[in-house]
């Protein structure tokens, strides 16, 4: 599984990291992370703000950070 | 060694009026607004009036709300304005948001207005919005032809939820406190009763304290009473608690996030109490504000509690992170403000700036552009120089050009936009802001609105058709 974190590397953007990895470990699901910081990158994806989470391509969230629980639900769907 | 003492006891000043009860009043409210706005509304709210599809009188409007609604933080402008840029409602709108996002947000323009004056915080939110939205549609003019480049991507501004209810009641709740606290009307200062507590020692210490921190009404120094005193440790207490009761609250709520909260209210009404110091102790004044501040906190628990606790816990988080990111910054740029003010004759300012030119302010827009202070370091700047002589022309001629214009935004926008237009943006950004400048100091100067009006609006269109025959006549040649 490919999880991208889009986002300038704001405090925002880095808590969803965070939290992500925070629930990637309790699940005990293996991944592979990569925060993209490059506008260009992140504007190639149908989202206007960021912090935005991507799994696999597909976006998941943007502009907020969502609970733990939502996102165990996108991480094991 | 003297000049030394003077200069720390300016910092000091400036310090003790900037933690005085009416700055408190407005900026705690602001900055827990600040955090509502980030957390709990929608980006999508605004965002999908920005589409590709939107017309002009629905994507310019929305553009500047959403310069004031969603860019109080440095992380949402860079991302939407290149969205709105590349991928939506293109250039002009997305020059309206950059061009308004600094001026419109609800920290700088609740703190404008209780530093400099209401009618400071109007005309700044006024003519940002007008010229913002001119500046916009003038770039949309002049680099018409490159748009048809830009990828249309309509699927980002699918229509999202809106703004719900029980946000729009909380967000109102929240004004209503910023604004029971801050408004200069005489039924908020109507005396609900008094309290005469006799402390023995108050009139010492308030003697100490005028000559650690001088007043001196000529420069604007408020001094620092008493109840400055005690808030300020009020503040400290509140660092403490919320470093780990904010700062680590979308962890679940702890047992420091009531001490927290119970502080910020306990701040918020003893700045909101009337407190003299009399022959016998301190005599406590409780009026309609007192009243209205305390009961608006306490409304606002049940308003609260409507929302998930994930919400609130990212609403206190979101405040936190901005007094976190704000609040230093501006602590340390208020009292360098005031050591610098010690240094600085006013006849230097006035000299420059003293009246309402076209050179006054030129010179206040290239001041602006020059220099990058942190965000809302801005505003105790204008006020030094309000207060060392400037002309409030001049003076919004350089608020609209400081947060606007620096060299780092000028950067990030022509990695985005281009060399070419981000140039040309700062080139106009500098006319209107000395046109507002001017137009402002006109008005304060006696000149009628009507006619002030009729000037500008005639300078502009003036521009606009200018532009568009010089538009034509090159589409002519070209065909």
């Amino acid at each position: 599984m490919l999880i991208k974190i889009l986002g300038s590397g704001c405090a925002k953007c880095n808590r969803l990291e965070q939290l992500t990895r925070e629930v990637v470990a309790e699940q005990g699901l293996s991944a592979s992370f990569e925060h993209v910081t490059a506008v260009d990158e992140i504007m190639a994806y149908p989202i206007m703000t960021t912090p935005a989470l991507v799994i696999d391509e597909a976006v998941k969230v943007s502009g907020r950070i969502p609970s733990k629980e939502e996102l165990a639900a996108w991480l094991k769907g | 060694m003297n000049i030394v003492i003077e200069a720390l006891q300016g910092g000091l000043g400036g310090l003790a009026s900037y933690l005085a009860a009416h700055v408190l009043l407005c900026l705690v409210p602001a900055f827990f607004i600040a955090g509502a706005l980030s957390a709990l509304v929608p980006q999508q709210s605004i965002i999908r009036f920005l589409g590709p599809d939107a017309s002009k009188w629905v994507s310019y409007p929305a553009a500047a709300g959403a310069g004031s609604l969603l860019a109080v933080c440095s992380c949402t402008i860079q991302p939407l304005f290149a969205g709105i840029y590349k991928k939506g409602a293109g250039l002009g709108p997305a020059i309206t948001f950059l061009f308004f996002a600094p001026a419109a947000n609800i920290l700088a323009l609740s703190y404008t207005g209780v530093a400099l004056g209401a009618d400071f915080a109007i005309a700044r939110i006024v003519l940002a919005l007008s010229f913002g939205i001119g500046i916009g549609m003038i770039m949309a003019i002049i680099f018409r032809r490159g748009e048809e480049a830009r990828q249309a991507q309509s699927e980002a501004f699918e229509a999202g939820e809106g703004i719900s209810r029980k946000t729009l009641v909380f967000l109102a709740a929240l004004v209503a406190l910023l604004i029971a606290g801050t408004l200069k009307l005489d039924f908020l200062k109507a005396v609900l009763f008094s309290i005469d507590l006799p402390l023995h020692g108050v009139a010492g210490l308030q003697a100490m304290l005028d000559r650690l921190v001088p007043i001196d009404e000529a420069v604007g120094a408020e001094g620092l009473s008493v109840q400055g005193l005690f808030l300020i440790g009020l503040l400290a207490l509140i660092g403490v608690a919320a470093w780990r009761g904010l700062g680590l609250v979308d962890n679940g709520f702890n047992r420091l996030t009531p001490v927290a909260l119970g502080l910020t209210v306990l701040t918020l009404v003893v700045a909101a109490l009337g407190v003299r110091v009399s022959e016998s102790g301190l005599l406590l004044t409780v009026s309609v504000r007192t009243a209205a501040v305390a009961a608006l906190c306490i409304g606002l628990v049940p308003l609260a509690r409507r929302f998930d606790p994930w919400d609130v816990q990212q609403w206190l988080w979101e405040t936190w992170r901005f007094v976190k990111q704000i609040f230093p910054l501006l602590v340390v740029g208020v009292f360098l403000v005031g050591v610098i003010r010690v240094f600085i004759r006013p006849e230097w300012i006035q000299a420059v700036a003293g009246s309402n030119t076209i050179l006054a302010n030129m010179a206040g827009v290239v001041f602006g552009v020059f220099m990058y202070f942190p965000t809302l370091v801005e505003v105790p700047i204008a006020k030094m120089f309000l207060s060392l002589g400037m002309h409030p022309g001049p003076l919004i001629a350089y608020l609209m050009a400081d947060p606007e214009l620096s060299l780092q935004s000028i950067l990030i926008t022509s990695a985005i936009i281009g060399k070419l237009k981000a140039w040309t943006y700062v080139g106009f950004v500098a006319l209107f802001s000395t046109l507002a400048g001017l137009a402002y100091g006109a008005w304060v100067d006696g000149t009628a609105l009507w006619l002030l009006a009729l000037l500008v609006g005639g300078f502009i269109t003036l521009l606009l058709s200018t532009l568009h025959f010089v538009d034509r006549a090159s589409r002519a040649r070209t065909v």
